[in-house]
């Protein structure tokens, strides 16, 4: 299988998504679960594929100009000031990255469990919603018709 | 060129419309012929029974067909709009994509220029139509409650309202906290087993389809019922003009199968109903020597009044969960305190609320409809978490007047994939309007914090939210100020008949389907009684 430019450059990849969604206590970071859905995505989609290609070296070019050989160079929050550098240079450039992101993340069962949902699919488990009384509407009817006859 | 058997009426279009044209008719024993350009849609092939079902509602599911581009899908140039078209090509057309919110317009909406002096008044009134939305709610199934003093007294709903949840009883403190109108929505969503139908299992998103039929599709509703009355149903036919007949009258239409071999249906009667943009599209595209500037346009007015439902999103969060991941995700409530005409509010007509149900993961990430997707970084998980499952959104729902600038006409180089000319739309919110939505941005942040909202966000002008599309072949009696006349026949062509969102003279301030059906099948009822 030939890999991507993007799949080529992976291990920089990992990073950038990391740095915009960082692991916590509780939640993995992007590298971790969202890598596969965006690598998925842009061999899907070429002009896709060059976008975040050509934002991976404007990434790595923006660590350059900050005295170091590369982005894995820096400390995360160094790695964060040169992704907000290239937000603020590059903004759909960088949408995309983080769109992208945040999808393959928040789509992700691990992650959709731990928001304490179900990750499956909906169907046909679907939603229980216990019973409850019609709603008490004796206020809002008590002031009568509020249409205009015509 | 094929030619197909010649057939009583041809309907063009299996949607809201459509359907209901094609059931009434073929159960009244009348020969029906529908051509759809969309397919079926397999119960299975719904994302719900996957596990990345929230992925597909950017893609593939888009309810934008510039996004969805699917084979079916005919592209739309809105680079001109401030609102882009949504729907959906596929038997039950975009009702497969629809909240299913089921109000009906009230009376005034059908007295515009009488009672608030602008726009037109409709030849056909409410309580002409009230026969039709009875009829119409028991063929869709309406979840509900009677007495909403914000209507005329209306049948009994066939099942129980959908469930406010948590996250609806909470908005409805809001509201009478504030002594304002807030009533359980209708909504063409079953709570109950109804008419062989199964009840909602409140999974969520409707937007995307309902795979147990539970919401009124009318692939699910009308169609059957039609197809075992005799209608005839043609899926993957794009219908590329309507012709006529050296008497002047509409006598079938030319279409593409889905192999892309041209076929003749010829018909009696065409009965049009593909939408507020398709219509007239096709209306444009069919030109000829006897009508140069497209069918039935004389007037001139064939695209024009194009009116969407411009919508406001208002977003409160909370400082506890709402439950809001589950329930039909369009539908809990609806507000009506400013729907009628006060002058001293700064606009003519008024507005609706609706409050929707809680984001999704991926929805609560990129901000859903207000579009403030939530800050990467160091702050994400913060971020996230006081926002996950802890938001109610209220959607204003605006009337919005008719004006000829804006308008569907043939885009000069877009087609789709036969070659057909592209629809162009061109649309500019209105000064009323911006102002009607402005007051509704300001009343939402009150009941939204009325509520308990510690926090409201909003976005002034929902871009991806036409799913109304409105106005551009309109009613009336006068054959120079509109398209078809006060029985759905084209003042130029008196054996076409127009029957989706294009009839509509004015939009009221809530969701056109029910009223778009119930004239629907109005007209149907004048085919019947004139072939009598």
């Amino acid at each position: 299988m030939t890999r991507g430019p993007l799949a080529e450059r992976r291990d920089l990849l990992i990073l950038v998504l990391d740095t915009l969604v960082p692991a916590s206590a509780e939640f993995p970071g992007a590298g971790a679960v969202a890598l596969d859905h965006v690598l998925a995505v842009a061999a899907a989609d070429a002009a896709l594929e060059s976008l975040l290609s050509r934002g991976l070296k404007v990434v790595e070019e923006a660590a350059r100009a900050n005295g170091v050989s590369g982005f894995a160079q820096l400390s995360p929050d160094d790695r964060e000031s040169v992704l907000r550098q290239v937000e603020r240079s590059h903004s759909d450039l960088f949408e995309a990255f983080v769109r992208h992101t945040y999808d393959g993340y928040y789509g992700h069962p691990m992650v959709v469990t731990r928001l304490g949902l179900d990750p499956g699919p909906l169907h046909p488990r679907g939603h229980r919603i216990e019973a409850a009384d019609l709603p008490d509407l004796a206020r809002v009817t008590a002031r009568g018709p509020i249409y205009r006859q015509a | 060129m094929a030619t197909d058997d010649r057939t009583d009426v041809l309907v063009i279009g299996a949607g809201a419309a459509g359907a209901a044209v094609a059931w009434r008719l073929a159960r009244a024993g009348i020969g029906v012929a529908c051509l759809e350009q969309g397919d079926w849609v397999d119960p299975r092939a719904y994302p719900h029974w996957r596990a990345d079902w929230e992925l597909h509602r950017h893609t593939d599911w888009s309810a934008e067909p510039n996004v969805r581009r699917l084979p079916q899908d005919y592209p739309v140039n809105d680079s001109a709009s401030s609102i882009s078209p949504l729907m959906y090509n596929a038997v039950g057309g975009s009702t497969i994509h629809w909240s299913a919110h089921f109000p009906r317009f009230r009376p005034s909406d059908f007295r515009v220029r009488s009672l608030d002096g602008v726009a037109d008044d409709w030849p056909i009134d409410y309580a002409t139509l009230e026969p039709f939305f009875d009829l119409n709610d028991r063929m869709m199934g309406v979840a509900g409650m009677t007495g909403d003093p914000a209507y005329p007294p209306k049948s009994p709903r066939q099942t129980p309202p959908i469930p406010l949840d948590t996250l609806g009883v909470t908005m409805a403190r809001g509201f009478d906290r504030l002594g304002w109108h807030w009533w359980p929505s209708d909504s063409a969503i079953l709570t109950r087993d109804y008419d062989g139908r199964r009840a909602c299992v409140n999974c969520g998103p409707c937007d995307l389809g309902c795979p147990i039929g539970a919401k009124a599709s009318t692939d699910v509703t009308y169609w059957p019922k039609a197809l075992a009355s005799g209608a005839r149903l043609v899926t993957r036919a794009r219908v590329r003009e309507i012709t006529l007949g050296p008497d002047g009258l509409a006598d079938g239409a030319v279409y593409y199968d889905r192999e892309g071999r041209v076929h003749e249906q010829k018909a009696r009667a065409v009965v049009l109903a593909a939408n507020g943009i398709g219509t007239p599209r096709l209306l444009l595209n069919s030109r000829s020597a006897r009508f140069p500037d497209g069918l039935a346009n004389r007037s001139g007015l064939v695209g024009r009044n194009l009116m969407f439902h411009p919508y406001a999103m208002v977003r409160g969060v909370f400082d506890r969960p709402l439950d809001g991941h589950r329930g039909p995700i369009g539908c809990s409530i609806i507000g009506q305190e400013f729907y009628e005409t006060d002058l001293s509010r700064g606009f003519v007509r008024g507005y609706s609320f609706q409050v929707a149900r809680g984001l999704s993961p991926i929805a609560s990430a990129s901000g859903g409809s207000v579009g403030d997707r939530v800050p990467w970084g160091r702050e994400h998980r913060r971020a996230y978490d006081e926002r996950f499952d802890r938001t109610i959104t209220v959607a204003i729902i605006g009337e919005d007047l008719p004006e000829p600038g804006n308008r569907v006409d043939l885009d000069p180089a877009l087609a789709d994939s036969h070659g057909i000319p592209a629809p162009r739309v061109s649309y500019t919110l209105s000064e009323n309007s911006r102002r009607m939505l402005d007051h509704g941005i300001a009343r939402a942040r009150e009941a939204l914090e009325a509520a308990g909202a510690r926090e409201v966000v909003f976005n002034p002008l929902l871009r991806a939210g036409g799913w109304h599309l409105m106005g551009t072949a309109r009613m009336g009696r006068d054959p120079a100020t509109s398209v078809i006349d006060a029985e759905g026949r084209c003042h130029d062509v008196p054996n076409l008949y127009i029957v989706d969102g294009s009839t509509m003279v004015t939009c009221a301030g809530v969701n056109p389907t029910s009223t778009i059906q119930a004239v629907a099948l109005y007209i149907a009822d004048g085919i019947i009684r004139r072939r009598a």
